[in-house]
């Protein structure tokens, strides 16, 4: 073994290690504000094994859009979610926690064994390493061009839906909306509660004439 | 490899369809910036066109022997269009019937217009997606279009909650998905073509590994998702039930599509190597569906949710034509999905005029009705009848082509059991009829009694008349004059080489790579060299 496969054992171990530790501390930490930060050190750890892996465009594209963008994403989230409360700690807690620790230990291994059992086709082509753009490029112009130009119109369509959401409604005044009756951006049916307490109540029907209505 | 010699193997043709309807999505999207809210006047029929333009186009597609396009990324074959045809009218019809819901709920129309072109654009990439990345990004761009529009009416909390729900499961079944074919691109040796993984899998001897068994586990429970199978249907009913109903109207038919056009030609053309073992498990999945689907059914005293579960139950009945694997059994499924679509979405048509009409959608408040608005009664009754597999009415012939195709195959069983539980579903169907037609003016409810006069020159009430009437012209005829419909049910079947059962045994095509992937490659090589 020469210094080269000695580093990268032993870079391999300390990665694994950052990894796995991360991980299990964003699933058992209380603190979600721990748990986020945690997943970030989870990716940085995997866009380290990318680079073992001489895949060095793929790191820097999972630091840039893992961490930088959905984590801090969440992390916005979780500070904009500015709720204290205080959980009830549920009965019988432990029995759900042992359930999902028999499930994901029991996908773990059912996994585990595929792995080893199965024998991988492992492709022989030179590791592409440095020029690995150029290579992505020219599939993305030719045999992935075509889920290349999908994914535009998918990100086209999740901006114009992020702005739906987010965006301040233009509320219409009462009297340019004289014909209907129901609150703005509510579904036009009743609530079931409402609807039984107050079955056909006629304010909120088609042709009757305008009434108040929250606006 | 030049410029010209690209595009020319690209064959790019083949989307025209998808092209139209982008071209629309624009349309839509640009007039509505320019022109502001009084926009929603003409955009509706701008997308209708785009719709029928695109189903124009797919007309020319039909039986096109160059239908491998993007260097296998895309397959334009009769399969994929016959698909393409039945998720582009579901929106078509869906637009008719959401402009009137859009409106009244004051949330703007032209936005919705956009998600719900590309959820349609999602979808018939969808059908016709012939490779893994295409596959995946198809089927997100779907999933990501339909959560929105689930949670398009923001300010009610059941749509909120819908929203999230839909979400929060479709993300989680995506990356099961996700997991599932990143195994097949691992256990074919590095291939993302549909075509070609069997072949790989083949030569790599891992056609009987677990490895094998689990992706198509995985595969299987994302399709499942999609189309509501039972153990995945768990969203369903809430879902259903808190979104806007025409996006109701279109997940349960175009959105269903979708996810059959994948089934085939997933399970079909990469899973040969363990063909019966998903034989098995889609036979399981149609029993538990017909089964839950139409029992639960019986207990919902909400329209939108006794649909949804009825969706499931037709869910399941579909899957019958799935799980036989003979030519008829999948003729049969995609001429039924051609007569779901008329009269599902009539259903929906009718269950939205009559909740803008009284604000509400409990099963007990349409006692009455036919005192007070017979077309919709009619339109309802024979829709729902139809359903439930009425004789004259086009689900009775479905249902017929479906269970003969079943009994031809042998799969008897599965027959006995979809005859019951249609029996089962006739029952909760008949009940609204029921309750519509034969109370006594004093049985009625009071939505009914304060039912408004009706009015059909109301801004957006036209195209909702029209798909109303269309929906009932199409689900009374569509049965005793299917000839039309069968013989092109029977023909995408027949044109598809990938159905053919001398094609579908396997070949053992070490890597058949097309001329202009090997050009790639040895241009890549170059490059990197270079």
């Amino acid at each position: 073994m020469n210094l080269a496969d000695g580093v990268q054992i032993v870079s391999f171990g300390v990665l694994a290690l950052m990894m796995l530790g991360a991980a299990l501390g964003v699933v058992l930490l209380e603190n979600i504000v721990y748990s986020a930060f945690l997943l970030g050190g989870v990716f940085i750890s995997i866009a380290g094994l990318y680079i073992l892996l001489n895949a060095g465009f793929v790191a820097a594209a999972q630091v840039l859009i893992y961490v930088g963008a959905v984590n801090v994403l969440i992390l916005f989230g979780i500070m904009l979610v500015n709720k204290r409360q205080n959980f009830v700690p549920l009965r019988n807690a432990w029995v759900g926690k042992i359930t999902t620790a028999a499930v994901c230990l029991g996908l773990f291994a059912l996994l585990g064994t595929m792995v080893l059992a199965t024998p991988w086709a492992i492709s022989t082509a030179p590791v592409a390493g440095d020029t690995s753009t150029v290579v992505i490029g020219m599939h993305f112009f030719s045999d992935f061009l075509l889920p290349f130009e999908l994914a535009s119109v998918l990100l086209l369509m999740a901006l114009i839906g992020a702005i739906v959401l987010a965006r301040r409604e233009f509320l219409p005044d009462a009297l340019e909306r004289e014909e209907t009756q129901q609150p703005v951006l509510t579904l036009p049916e009743r609530p079931r509660e409402l609807a039984s307490a107050a079955p056909g109540s006629p304010d909120r029907t088609l042709g009757t004439s305008p009434t108040q209505r929250n606006v | 490899m030049d410029f010209a010699n690209l595009v020319a193997q690209l064959n790019a043709g083949t989307i025209l369809p998808e092209g139209i309807i982008i071209a629309t999505l624009l349309l839509v999207l640009v007039g509505d910036l320019i022109v502001g809210r009084t926009s929603s006047r003409w955009t509706p029929y701008v997308a209708i066109a785009g719709l029928l333009a695109a189903v124009v186009a797919l007309y020319f597609q039909w039986n096109n022997p160059n239908s491998i396009s993007f260097l296998g990324g895309f397959n334009s074959d009769s399969l994929s269009v016959i698909f393409r045809v039945i998720i582009a009218l579901s929106a078509a019809l869906t637009i008719l019937m959401s402009v009137r819901y859009v409106e009244q709920s004051g949330t703007s129309l032209a936005e919705f217009l956009v998600i719900l072109l590309t959820a349609t654009l999602g979808g018939m990439f969808m059908a016709g997606a012939d490779e893994l990345v295409m596959t995946y990004v198809s089927f997100e761009t779907l999933g990501i279009s339909s959560y929105l529009l689930t949670g398009y009416m923001k300010r009610d909390p059941r749509s909120n909650e819908a929203a999230l729900k839909y979400l929060l499961i479709g993300a989680s079944s995506s990356a099961i998905f996700l997991y599932g074919i990143s195994l097949l691109y691992g256990l074919s040796g590095g291939e993302t073509r549909l075509t070609a993984i069997t072949a790989n899998i083949l030569a790599n001897n891992v056609d009987q590994s677990i490895g094998l068994l689990i992706a198509l586990v995985f595969v299987i429970a994302g399709i499942a998702f999609k189309i509501a199978a039972v153990p995945f249907h768990q969203w369903t009913p809430d879902v259903y039930e808190g979104s806007p109903t025409p996006v109701v109207a279109f997940l349960s038919v175009g959105s269903k599509s979708a996810g059959f056009a994948l089934a085939i030609r997933l399970l079909v053309s990469a899973f040969p190597a363990v063909s019966e073992q998903w034989h098995f498990v889609l036979a399981a999945l149609a029993i538990l569906s017909m089964l839950l689907g139409n029992v639960v059914a019986l207990a919902q005293t909400s329209m939108k949710r006794l649909l949804a579960y009825s969706s499931i139950g037709q869910a399941g009945f579909v899957m019958i034509g799935l799980v036989l694997g003979t030519e008829a059994g999948y003729a049969s499924m995609i001429f039924y999905l051609l007569i779901y679509l008329f009269m599902n979405l009539g259903g929906f048509a009718c269950i939205i005029l009559f909740t803008l009409r009284t604000g509400t959608d409990e099963i007990s408040e349409y006692s009455g009705l036919y005192q007070k608005d017979p077309l919709l009664t009619l339109c309802l009754s024979v829709c729902l009848l139809s359903l439930g597999g009425i004789p004259p009415l086009a689900g009775f012939f479905g249902k017929l082509y479906l269970f003969w195709a079943g009994w031809q195959a042998g799969a008897y069983w599965l027959v006995l059991l979809g005859l019951i539980t249609s029996v089962i579903s006739i029952y909760y169907y008949i009940r609204v009829v029921k309750m519509m037609v034969v109370k006594e003016p004093e049985e009625m409810s009071e939505a009914v009694k304060n039912y408004p006069a009706v009015n059909w020159n109301l801004p957006g009430m036209r195209p909702l008349q029209v798909g109303v009437v269309f929906a009932l012209v199409t689900t009374s005829l569509a049965g005793i004059l299917s000839n039309p419909l069968f013989t092109l049910a029977n023909n995408a079947v027949l044109l598809t080489p990938m159905l053919q059962p001398t094609i579908t045994t396997i070949q053992p095509a070490p890597n058949p790579a097309t001329p202009g992937y090997a050009d790639l490659e040895s241009e890549t090589k170059e490059a990197i060299e270079g």
